[in-house]
């Protein structure tokens, strides 16, 4: 018996209507989760050889959305589900890319007897998905196109549950009772226009945030996909289960204080849902920060000011407004916290660098130096400008993307397809107004945190992956930084006792030597993509809940992977998982036009005023002998040290050097012989 | 109202008829009132089968609005008596207005069994399946072996949604044993002891007291479980 996993993979043909079956022992190899995704993707999508994985609007693409297979076990924050294919969102090309989400959408999948679901074609009319335990069904859409998120999971609720409220009462589904209500993703108004912007909507604010995976479904006339499950999850050891649990609570990792992600302990995951009754925030806590704080303009008010009754009700009514609308609270980005004096930072940030600028900042951009605004060269109507910081500037702006109207039509496409078009691209990435590293994904966290930076260029946006900021962050008082790190490098495995992977020197020769261009530091990212391939992407555990490397990881992780699975894996041997299934993103990227020379970030990064803050005492920095913690607000990356780094990372990955292209010799060593050999066919194997 | 406030006057046994006084809430829809030809019918909460039952030594409290809706409550249950993850056996439910458009406190909706002083599905079993456990401080269980799944339990529980639950696989009742007997929960569970639920609550939203909470309504069992203030913030 396998357990963990349900066993078996829907596979949706929208244009034929054929509802298939995969079975996922096929695949069990990629672990679950984005890895199933990416390898279902290769054998659907790349390996026929039949698209040119160019369009993310094509029929032809193939969309996974997947589970983990410890997901509805009773594991805590391993409850997410991923979502993997081309994105619409990253620029200047498509790139193959992932998202995933929290909430209870994973947990019923597996419940209803489903690894997940795949979901290929293009429907002649909107329909939306219902799936009852076994039961599949392709519904008409017809009376919930043009409905919001809300609206529209409230009337598929009415349908799927009959007369009688969830939560009053049981449902009986076939045989069996259940108080437990339909789990619902879906699009709203932003996603039917194929914005960029769009996300995938779960519960009242649960989202897909990255990669514009919503415009996708509205591409192939995809409302919503319902499910409703009342099976079981075999669990090899129930027993370890439930004491493993008892273990992470005895040892601290479930933690109950204020602003801790209460996904820490959740049986599904609700990434965001803050513990000590801060579920009396924000519709039941779903949003995350981001959209949360949608509305916030840090240039007004303190970090953590008390909010005037009136603001706060907005600030609400915005952020709802953001996921009944469905678009991505990341993509429609319009300011971060302005925390750090950054040295050399452009006039117009005045010195303080947000930690995250998007569409939204930026149109004030151009209106403030007269490029945008009523009968300006960009004109902005419909939106009123002069309103820029209040909720109906917000909902005018939604309104213009969802209708592409006006100035809408321009901003539906993203930040920088929009500003291609204004003939601003090249100046503004230069300046920095344009504060997007790479890949057309909005700030977050790239400087100091190089190994955050390099994620960013290595995939194709924000990895969205925290596991390392505080592991390296300051040691507390009284402690030694440099055992703090010697201690993390114990558990890098397999790259262990190097602490010069941690080290952020940017500087002189110590950078090429030890620093962020040395081979040290290729070690560290790859770490960080390695275990977050399997562990985060694979397993679905919730990034801000695993790993804890100052404390319970791997322990944490491997108590729960045998219980579940009664798989005998080591934990190297996990992340020797991971890395498999980052080379089998590499292979995809590359047969869709990846190379080396596409992999630089935006101009800005390169200059003073590249860096942004740390929260958590800075990063270590090793000089003249001696380690420091240091919040590197000056540091900005020298051309040829990224240069240099790839050349380090890509040896150290099996890449060639030439193209960062993934060799035979590597792909076959992880079992991808098949692979191998359609890149080769296509003159994308590395030399 | 706080689980301690127990009435002394009640002592140990109360008649069905304290309990509707209370005002206990009207029976389950019956979304499950298939019953068995032969089987007499449930007694209704006027009938005269007026009977008495030694209380429970043990009962679960709960904070709804201390609850985060992460339903491990229910995955240990279920995993905790049979060995699989599955909320549909569990016998806590959780019910979180799911898209939570719904507001806190309204959002949540915690249905855990209340060991009823006066248990409609013990007086309406015809078979003594669903029986006080003297053995274990009177805890209500429900027998699997004498259980012939007529269902009169789910259709005598007062509360909604009904406490005692079907199980599909075997055709039988079920219904909270506090863990007594959880064959794959490594402690031990039953009045003083560590039940599942409670104990793998992350966010301490389940307490486990002895003395009977008012059966009046459900501020007996919703009480206020915050944890107490740190004397100063670090």
């Amino acid at each position: 018996m396998t357990y963990g996993y349900t066993g078996k993979i829907a596979r949706i043909h929208l244009t034929t209507k054929e509802i298939s079956t995969i079975d996922t022992a096929r695949y069990e190899e990629f672990g679950g989760g984005y890895g199933i995704g990416a390898a279902i993707f290769w054998d659907l999508a790349v390996a026929p050889g039949e698209w040119d994985l160019k369009d993310p609007y094509d029929p032809r693409h193939v969309l996974p959305i997947m589970t983990g297979p410890l997901a509805a076990t009773g594991v805590p924050g391993a409850g997410r589900t991923s979502v993997c294919g081309i994105s619409p969102e990253t620029f200047p090309t498509c790139e193959f890319w992932r998202a995933n989400f929290g909430g209870r959408f994973a947990t019923m999948m597996k419940l209803a007897g489903w690894d997940g679901v795949v979901i290929e074609g293009r429907a002649d009319k909107p329909v939306w998905i219902n799936i009852i335990n076994d039961q599949i069904k392709i519904e008409d859409a017809k009376e919930l196109w043009g409905l919001d998120t809300w609206a529209t999971q409230d009337r598929i609720l009415s349908m799927v549950g009959g007369r009688t409220r969830y939560g009053e009462e049981w449902q009986r589904i076939g045989d069996a009772y259940s108080t437990g209500l339909p789990q619902i993703v879906c699009i709203g108004p932003v996603g039917e226009a194929k914005s960029r912007l769009a996300a995938l909507i779960q519960g009242s604010g649960v989202s897909a945030r990255i990669g514009g995976y919503g415009a996708v479904f509205g591409a192939k006339n995809l409302k919503a996909i319902s499910v409703t499950g009342t099976g079981s999850v075999q669990l090899a050891d129930p027993k370890s289960m439930m004491d493993a649990r008892l273990w992470q609570m005895e040892h601290g990792g479930l933690v109950t204080g204020s602003f801790a992600p209460a996904s820490a302990g959740s049986a599904s995951c609700n990434p965001c849902l803050r513990a000590d009754r801060r579920r009396n925030s924000y519709y039941g806590g779903e949003t995350m920060c981001v959209d949360q704080f949608w509305l916030d303009n840090p240039e007004k008010q303190e970090l953590g000011a008390t909010l005037s009754a009136r603001a706060s009700a907005e600030r609400d009514l915005a952020s709802k407004a953001l996921m009944r609308y469905g678009a991505s609270g990341w993509a429609t980005h319009f300011l971060g916290l302005f925390v750090s004096d950054i040295p050399g930072a452009p006039e117009f940030f005045n010195k303080k660098v947000p930690v995250e600028t998007g569409i939204g900042w930026y149109i004030r951009y151009l209106y403030r130096i007269g490029e945008l605004g009523p009968g300006k060269r960009i004109d902005s109507s419909p939106l009123p400008m002069d309103q820029w910081d209040s909720l109906g500037f917000r909902l005018a702006f939604l309104d213009a993307v969802s209708n592409r109207v006006g100035i809408g039509e321009d901003l539906a496409e993203g930040c920088l397809r929009a500003a291609e078009k204004w003939g601003r691209l090249e100046k503004d990435l230069e300046s920095g107004a344009l504060r997007f590293p790479a890949w057309g994904a909005t700030g977050h966290w790239t400087l100091p945190s190089v190994e955050w930076a390099y994620n960013y260029l290595l995939g194709a946006g924000d990895p969205s992956w925290h596991g390392l900021v505080t592991a390296v962050g300051a040691p507390a008082e009284g402690e030694s930084l440099e055992n703090k790190l010697r201690e993390l490098s114990r558990k890098t495995i397999p790259y262990t006792d190097d602490i010069f992977m941690f080290n952020y020197a940017w500087k002189g020769d110590e950078a090429w030597k030890t620093g962020i261009y040395s081979p040290h530091k290729a070690k560290e990212v790859a770490w960080s993509r390695h275990y977050a391939s399997f562990w985060n992407e694979s397993m679905a555990f919730c990034e801000m809940f695993l790993p804890t490397l100052e404390t319970l990881t791997p322990e944490i992780e491997m108590k729960y992977y045998a219980a579940v699975t009664g798989k005998k894996d080591s934990f190297a041997d996990t992340l020797r998982v991971g890395r498999k299934i980052w080379t089998l993103e590499r292979s995809i990227r590359v047969m869709h036009g990846r190379s080396r020379k596409k992999e630089v970030f935006a101009p800005f990064m390169y200059k003073p005023g590249a860096s942004g803050m740390t929260f958590w005492g800075g990063v270590p920095i090793y000089e003249n002998g001696t380690w420091r913690s240091d919040e590197a607000p000056d540091m900005y990356l020298d051309r040829k040290g990224v240069e240099d780094f790839k050349t380090h990372y890509y040896a150290l990955e099996g890449w060639d050097r030439e193209n960062g292209w993934p060799t035979r010799k590597t792909l076959e060593n992880f079992g991808l012989k098949k692979v191998a050999d359609v890149m080769e066919k296509k003159g994308r194997l590395g030399a | 109202m706080a689980e301690g406030e127990n009435s002394e006057s009640r002592k140990n046994t109360v008649r069905r008829r304290d309990f509707l006084r209370g005002g206990g809430i009207a029976l389950a829809a019956g979304t499950l009132g298939v019953g068995v030809s032969g089987v007499p019918a449930p007694a209704s909460p006027q009938g005269e089968r007026a009977q008495s039952y030694p209380e429970s030594t043990g009962y679960i409290v709960y904070d709804s609005k201390l609850c985060w809706g992460c339903q491990s409550c229910m995955f240990v249950c279920s995993a905790a008596h049979y060995g699989v993850a599955n909320p549909a056996l569990s016998r806590i439910q959780i019910v979180r207005d799911a898209p939570s458009f719904t507001k806190y406190p309204l959002d949540i909706v915690m249905s855990v069994c209340r060991q009823c002083v006066t248990p409609l599905c013990v007086e309406n079993c015809p078979t003594g399946a669903a029986h006080v456990d003297a053995e274990n401080g009177n805890v209500r269980v429900i027998d699997p072996k004498q259980c012939i799944g007529c269902r009169r339990c789910i259709q005598s529980c007062p509360q909604r949604p009904h406490r005692p639950v079907w199980n599909p696989d075997t055709r039988k009742s079920t219904k909270c044993d506090l863990c007594i007997d959880a064959p794959y929960w490594s402690r031990k569970g039953g009045p003083g002891g560590e039940p599942a639920c409670v104990t793998s609550c992350p966010s301490k939203a389940l307490k486990l007291v002895s003395k009977a909470p008012s059966q009046e309504d459900i501020a007996g069992y919703d009480v206020d479980l915050t944890p107490a203030e740190p004397a100063s913030k670090p």
